[in-house]
């Protein structure tokens, strides 16, 4: 590992993290297709990536926008999917405490899990945000560029009316889960949620039936864990 | 469906939260998240992505909803199972849906 600072180490961030762009490129033109189909114009659609720059959450807000639901639940929605990123920038701040406010305001803008998982060993080992920065820049061109050809695509098809546009949030969302299922504390999880998901969705009014099952989901995997159903430490939830 | 002034407002807040919630443990002073929050924070993403999936797919309206969206979706999370891959996934079920919607069903 060749753990240069400044300029070199940005430029390796950046172009050793060419290859995850196959990935998060086309999840940018799904986001935007998605957002589209919600009701978003274009400029919102692309304002979005420019400023929020976070595909789960994205993701999720166009299918709370498409579910007519309300700011509150949208912005606590976002909080809730988001609330991982404390935990990564928690982790990487120790040994980046030497460089200057600034740098590390800047650099906390492009910590997602993919500049997160390219840069972490870096980091810790003290080579400090370049790299990282570089990896997170690249993310950042990746998605904004995905976004930009969705746009373009979605207005090609302007008005072709429900062509089932709308199976892209689940079949997205499943392939994001698959990872998380051989563990069994995430799969008890991810089974309470669903079940909760979809209780909530036919008797409760209004969209708190994703943070309700979200919340159970997250407290049901918790439980199974704690009482030994698998070792914390093996657990791929961890990872 | 679209709010009055547009979604810019919302788009705004959703930047602030996200931003906050990367930054504030990177220039805080602060130490490490108490262990117990970080532990259940481990399964928010599996009960997250469940939670999405399952209403959206079985009762997309607030009702339970078959016929040929349904089918079209399990293929495509099938599809999705062996290949891991999200646009493969997308194109596999909307195609089975325009399929399935050409020949009637």
């Amino acid at each position: 590992m060749n753990d240069r600072e400044g300029a070199g180490g940005f430029r390796d961030g950046f172009v050793q993290t060419l290859p995850l762009w196959t990935g998060v490129a086309p999840f940018g033109a799904a986001y935007a297709l998605a957002a589209r189909a919600a009701g978003l114009d274009a400029a919102e659609t692309a304002g979005m990536s420019l400023l929020v720059y976070a595909g789960s959450a994205q993701f999720a807000a166009a299918a709370l926008f498409a579910g007519g639901a309300g700011p509150l639940a949208i912005l606590l929605t976002t909080f809730i999917v988001n609330a991982r990123h404390i935990l990564m920038s928690a982790s990487l701040a120790p040994p980046l405490r030497r460089y200057s406010p600034l740098l590390r305001a800047g650099a906390a803008f492009v910590v997602v899990d993919e500049s997160y998982a390219m840069s972490v060993r870096r980091v810790l080992a003290g080579s400090g945000p370049a790299y990282l920065v570089g990896s997170g820049v690249s993310l950042y061109v990746a998605w904004l560029s995905g976004t930009t050809a969705g746009i373009a695509v979605a207005l090609g098809v302007a008005g072709l009316g429900p062509i089932g546009l709308d199976l892209v949030f689940p079949l997205s969302f499943f392939v994001l889960l698959i990872p998380y299922l051989n563990a069994p504390p995430a799969l008890i999880a991810a089974v309470v949620a669903g079940g909760l998901g979809l209780g909530g969705r036919l008797l409760l009014p209004g969209p708190w039936y994703l943070l309700l099952a979200a919340i159970g989901g997250m407290l049901a995997g918790d439980a199974a864990a704690s009482r030994g159903l698998v070792p914390r430490k093996r657990d791929a939830a961890t990872e | 469906m679209t709010p009055a002034g547009g979604h810019w407002p919302i788009i705004a807040g959703m930047a602030a939260i996200t931003y906050a919630l990367r930054a504030v443990p990177m220039i805080a002073p602060w130490g490490r998240i108490d262990a117990r929050i970080e532990q259940r924070l481990r399964y928010l993403p599996p009960a997250l992505f469940a939670a999405l999936i399952v209403p959206s797919l079985l009762a997309p309206a607030g009702t339970l909803q078959g016929g040929v969206r349904l089918w079209a979706g399990f293929f495509g999370m099938a599809v999705g199972w062996r290949t891991r891959s999200i646009p493969v996934t997308i194109l596999a079920g909307l195609g089975t849906f325009a399929l399935l919607r050409w020949l009637g069903a």
